[in-house]
């Protein structure tokens, strides 16, 4: 972003003073910093991550949008890419690390099977889709999307954060805590169990009245 | 002697670097202009380049897949779309990702051949091409535009996926001369075949 856009408050600016002082609100350069560093979980799950892998080298090279960093750390990353099948092996983990970054993260869906489940989408073992978990900012369609499709994603997720309020995004909305960032991690027993729908589902469990009378 | 292989690679490699900087040399102090971009994608560029991708674009190959769209003809400003509602494509699909509703007559009660909807779930389909392979119609195709990354599922509807027969024309130039030419072909043998009954 050159410093013309930066320096657009809102507020008329005389023009003695436009080259001298720049005059800005505090989330234009918040989203400023956050869109222009934007750094990736080293995290890849299948053929998706491949092409990851290619748009992050020097022929797409992802370091134009300041990606250029692939954290292996979650601790130190703001972007987690879920790029390919998401097993229901995994998503405990994948939530887990998602739970470990620090605010503000985002989260990309990239490719048929982590938007959507893809070809496994009725598999016996796959989660169809990543959002049945996370919340997802940006989907990018494709099996796998091209390199030149992901850096479109990426622009998309970019223009995302540039429309964002410091004082409305989830992670710093006092109101809403139940809504906090926090997913509580899936439990894999005979089948995967999201702990946010345990009252639900104990209620579908639980023994009907009218199923007792005709028993007895 | 061992590691032959290895020295002649690396040898590429280094040739690809002191290339692509002499090119640069050759292009100083230029912009980056359409014919420095086409020439610095074609196979005469040497060395490699990074693709400045949102101002540059890869030219993408005739055959390149992604999400299927519908084809129309456009007569005297009405949209013919050729679907017919067959069904064909939602059953070869693989990871069964297309929906389609058919139009019924609302006084007779019979199909009328048009989708009164159709669903593609962009967030399931494998790009995988059955579906053209398989339309007898020439209705569905596979497009080129990679950018429809979206904040919500990708579910496109009939509005979204109705493209023109020029936009396919212009995508895929050589495929479609051959369609045309095997529509045109069939049409002759089914005008010939009705003058023989004729007689």
């Amino acid at each position: 972003m050159s410093n013309e856009e930066l320096n657009s408050p809102g507020y008329e600016i005389p023009p003695e003073l436009q080259g001298q002082v720049a005059v800005t609100t505090l989330d234009r350069i918040y989203n400023w910093g956050r869109r222009s560093s934007v750094w990736p979980m080293m995290f890849g799950l299948a053929c998706c991550a491949i092409e990851m892998i290619s748009a992050q080298a020097a022929r797409y090279d992802m370091a134009r949008f300041g990606m250029e960093v692939m954290r292996p750390s979650p601790r130190q990353s703001d972007l987690l890419l879920v790029s390919g099948t998401v097993t229901k092996k995994m998503v405990p983990v994948i939530v887990r690390l998602y739970n470990q970054m620090p605010e503000p993260k985002y989260v990309v869906a990239m490719g048929a099977c982590a938007s959507g489940g893809g070809p496994f989408k009725e598999g016996y073992n796959v989660v169809a889709g990543i959002d049945k978990f996370l919340p997802v900012d940006v989907y990018i369609p494709g099996c796998p999307p091209t390199p030149q499709a992901l850096v479109a994603g990426l622009i998309k997720l970019q223009e995302k954060i540039d429309k964002q309020s410091i004082k409305q995004v989830r992670w710093y909305d006092k109101k809403n805590k139940a809504d906090s960032v926090y997913v509580p991690v899936p439990v894999l027993g005979p089948d995967l169990i999201d702990l946010r729908r345990v009252d639900e589902l104990k209620e579908i469990a639980a023994p009907k009245p009218a199923e007792e009378n005709s028993e007895a | 002697m061992n590691g032959k292989g290895i020295l002649k690679g690396l040898s590429v490699t280094a040739k690809r670097f002191i290339d692509s900087y002499l090119e640069d040399v050759r292009w100083l102090g230029k912009r980056a202009t359409p014919e420095k971009i086409a020439f610095r994608s074609s196979k005469d560029a040497r060395g490699t380049f990074t693709v400045q991708f949102p101002e540059e674009k890869l030219p993408t190959p005739e055959e390149f897949r992604y999400i299927p769209f519908l084809v129309y003809d456009e007569a005297e400003g009405n949209k013919e779309i050729r679907c017919t509602s067959c069904g064909i494509c939602a059953k070869v699909c693989p990871p069964q990702c297309i929906w389609i509703v058919r139009t019924n007559d609302p006084e007779t009660g019979k199909p009328i051949p048009q989708p009164a909807e159709f669903y593609i779930d962009a967030d399931i389909c494998m790009n995988c091409g059955l579906c053209a392979e398989y339309c007898p119609f020439d209705a569905i195709k596979m497009d080129h535009d990679y950018e429809i990354a979206s904040y919500s599922r990708n579910i496109l509807n009939l509005d979204k996926l109705m493209k023109p027969a020029s936009y396919y024309a212009e995508i895929r130039p050589l495929n479609n001369r051959r369609e045309e030419e095997a529509r045109a072909a069939k049409a002759a043998a089914k005008a010939a075949a009705a003058a023989a009954r004729a007689e």
